[in-house]
């Protein structure tokens, strides 16, 4: 049996007071499995990146509680919350979000660096996942010298070579056109089958929400339908 | 990685980079050749007017620089002299005494400051012999001679070879009276010591004077900075010998003040110029940190510490301080080094400048202090106010920093 990898438990998100308050989240309770090719989906507003962020470890909630592997996330500092993202969780931004100044392969290794990983380790980690997400070669370009598709896919080598226990991705399909959408779906869809990699992916993208194992649906920050496939 | 991370950083924005750099390089140079001009200037000052008659350094008995009788005397120069010929940084001392009288031609006479100095070591302590413009300088072999201010000569209607009479009070009390031929008239630019001084040997003035010996002053010479670090220790030699040492602001107060209030002006100018170009860059760097809120929140989502993120940026104003400041100390060393090798010649202001005792053609004077003092202050001060981006960074959260 598959333990959870995220646990949120009556996870309420609130913004503003008084009148003004809006209510993203509504006393979500949700077990992402190791393993999982979730899918998280709903209109604007329905509270799907707000989930991500509480899931992430990037936001708190207002009341309830988000555990990763185990770890309760209430308590923790910045410095121990930046901790447990760096070590568990990946992330895959809609805006790709690599850094400029350094190249494909930098970016793959910075975070191994922020581990301490020795030198040629990481250089090693960085070179394998390249050439798992497609791109060996291609290492030394800096990401203005990429095409959208292939930032993204040296974004999930980002978020791939620190082994994370989950990784998480934000609309990772908004800004490729339909091809490398598919290519990129097909690379997370894989990683997931081959290395039991457990992905939680927001999206309206039809073309992804297919390929998942299970879906999620979000309206007005409850869940209205949680759907294994 | 911190460092490599901003050091790339900094080149983002390369023209924006190199414009910082650049008002940076160009304070800094402002401030080396400024400066080192400005202190220049002093070190000429102190030099010039310390050196024409006055030495960097006297010994004198405890009162007589307030009421300097010339009975107030050093009974055993000798002695302290061999004291101070075992200081290395102690290059040349002399014995002087100072006898004040009525010097008179024909029906003319006015007051005069006599000093006796030791023609041969007095050339070694201070310049005047160098500055007679008519005649000779005082010689070894001199007697009853003497040379006089220019100012004093017009009053006296003197002019070489003539005699002059000399009457004043020697130590003992009694009448001090000489007749002496002028051999030599000299000119400082000074007013008052072209006006009141004269010299004449030691040891006619010590017959003359009856002086027994004894001597009013004895004054050193060396580099200047040598004898001003050594001060402490000539106190003590003096005080060994029942005397007061007087450094060189206490000899010419004058000059220690004028130097006080002009570094004064000088430094609030410097400083309202850091400041200023402090704040400039400062704005300038803390617009590009506030332009990278977004990529600080991806930078904490993906496992990098606030404090991490602020050393980051805290990494990138040194970096920039010590680019710009480093180039602006290369270029001010060349260029204050090629006028300290020509100097600056003030023309038109050569009489006021002489009334200091300063050449109209004036240097600048580099020493590491004066090199690295500005462009010290512009990198402390930025990297001291990169507190104020750092606990920015600290306080980033990353959903809001993303959606900024």
């Amino acid at each position: 049996m598959t333990k959870p990898i995220v646990t949120c438990r009556g996870v309420s998100k609130t913004f503003g007071s008084g009148e003004l308050v809006v209510h993203a989240l509504r006393d979500v309770d949700l077990n992402i499995m190791q393993g999982d090719f979730a899918t998280l989906a709903g209109p604007s507003g329905s509270g799907k990146t707000t989930l991500l962020n509480m899931i992430g470890a990037l936001d708190k909630p207002s009341s309830g509680e988000v555990e990763i592997d185990g770890q309760p996330l209430s308590g923790l500092n910045k410095a121990e919350l930046s901790e447990l993202r760096l070590q568990k969780i990946g992330f895959v931004f809609q805006a790709y979000n690599l850094i400029p100044v350094l190249s494909a392969q930098e970016n793959i290794e910075f975070v191994l660096q922020l581990q301490g990983v020795d030198a040629a380790e990481r250089r090693k980690r960085a070179l394998e996942v390249l050439a798992e997400v497609g791109l060996e070669g291609t290492g030394h370009r800096r990401p203005s010298a990429l095409s959208g598709g292939q930032q993204q896919r040296v974004a999930v080598a980002r978020a791939l070579v620190s082994k994370p226990s989950i990784v998480l991705a934000d609309e990772p399909t908004a800004n490729l056109d339909s091809g490398t959408s598919a290519e990129l779906v097909e690379l997370m869809s894989q990683l997931n089958r081959d290395l039991g990699i457990t992905f939680v992916i927001g999206t309206h993208d039809p073309s992804v929400i297919e390929r998942s194992s299970r879906h999620i649906e979000l309206l007005d920050g409850r869940i209205s339908s949680d759907t294994r496939i | 990685m911190i460092a490599s991370l901003a050091w790339r950083n900094i080149w983002r924005q390369p023209t924006r980079t190199s414009l910082s750099i650049a008002g940076m390089a160009f304070t800094s140079l402002l401030l080396v050749f400024m400066l080192s001009f400005q202190f220049g200037s002093y070190d000429t000052m102190k030099s010039s007017m310390l050196k024409i008659s006055d030495g960097y350094g006297q010994f004198q008995v405890a009162g007589y620089k307030d009421d300097p009788e010339i009975s107030k005397a050093i009974t055993d120069p000798g002695a302290l002299i061999a004291d101070l010929e075992s200081l290395n940084a102690v290059a040349a001392s002399t014995a002087r005494s100072t006898g004040f009288t009525l010097l008179a031609n024909g029906e003319r006479s006015f007051a005069a400051a006599i000093v006796g100095i030791d023609p041969g070591n007095e050339p070694k302590v201070t310049t005047l012999s160098t500055l007679v413009s008519e005649g000779r300088a005082l010689t070894t072999e001199d007697e009853g001679v003497v040379i006089i201010g220019d100012g004093l000569a017009r009053n006296l209607r003197l002019k070489l070879g003539d005699p002059v009479t000399m009457l004043g009070t020697g130590m003992d009390g009694s009448v001090a009276a000489d007749v002496l031929e002028v051999v030599g008239i000299f000119k400082t630019g000074m007013v008052e010591v072209d006006r009141q001084i004269a010299q004449m040997p030691l040891n006619r003035f010590d017959d003359a004077f009856l002086m027994e010996g004894a001597v009013n002053t004895v004054a050193v010479t060396g580099d200047f900075y040598d004898i001003v670090n050594i001060t402490p220790v000539l106190r003590e030699i003096a005080a060994r010998h029942d005397l007061i040492y007087l450094d060189w602001g206490e000899i010419n107060p004058g000059v220690k003040s004028a130097i006080a209030l002009d570094m004064t002006t000088g430094m609030l100018m410097y400083v309202t110029l850091v400041v200023v170009v402090v704040f400039i860059i400062l704005n300038t760097l803390y617009m590009s940190v506030l332009e990278r809120t977004r990529e600080f929140g991806m930078l904490l989502a993906l496992g990098m510490k606030p404090s991490q993120i602020g050393r980051l940026v805290w990494a990138e104003m040194i970096f920039l301080s010590l680019l710009g400041s480093g180039i602006g100390i290369v270029l001010g060393v060349a260029v204050t080094g090629y006028v300290q090798s020509v100097g600056i010649n003030f023309e038109g202001m050569d009489e006021v400048l002489s009334q200091w005792g300063l050449p109209s053609r004036m240097y600048p004077n580099m020493t590491p202090f004066r090199v690295l003092m500005g462009p010290g202050a512009i990198v402390g001060a930025i990297s001291l106010l990169g507190i104020i981006p750092y606990r920015r960074t600290l306080g980033l959260e990353p959903v809001s920093a993303m959606a900024s």
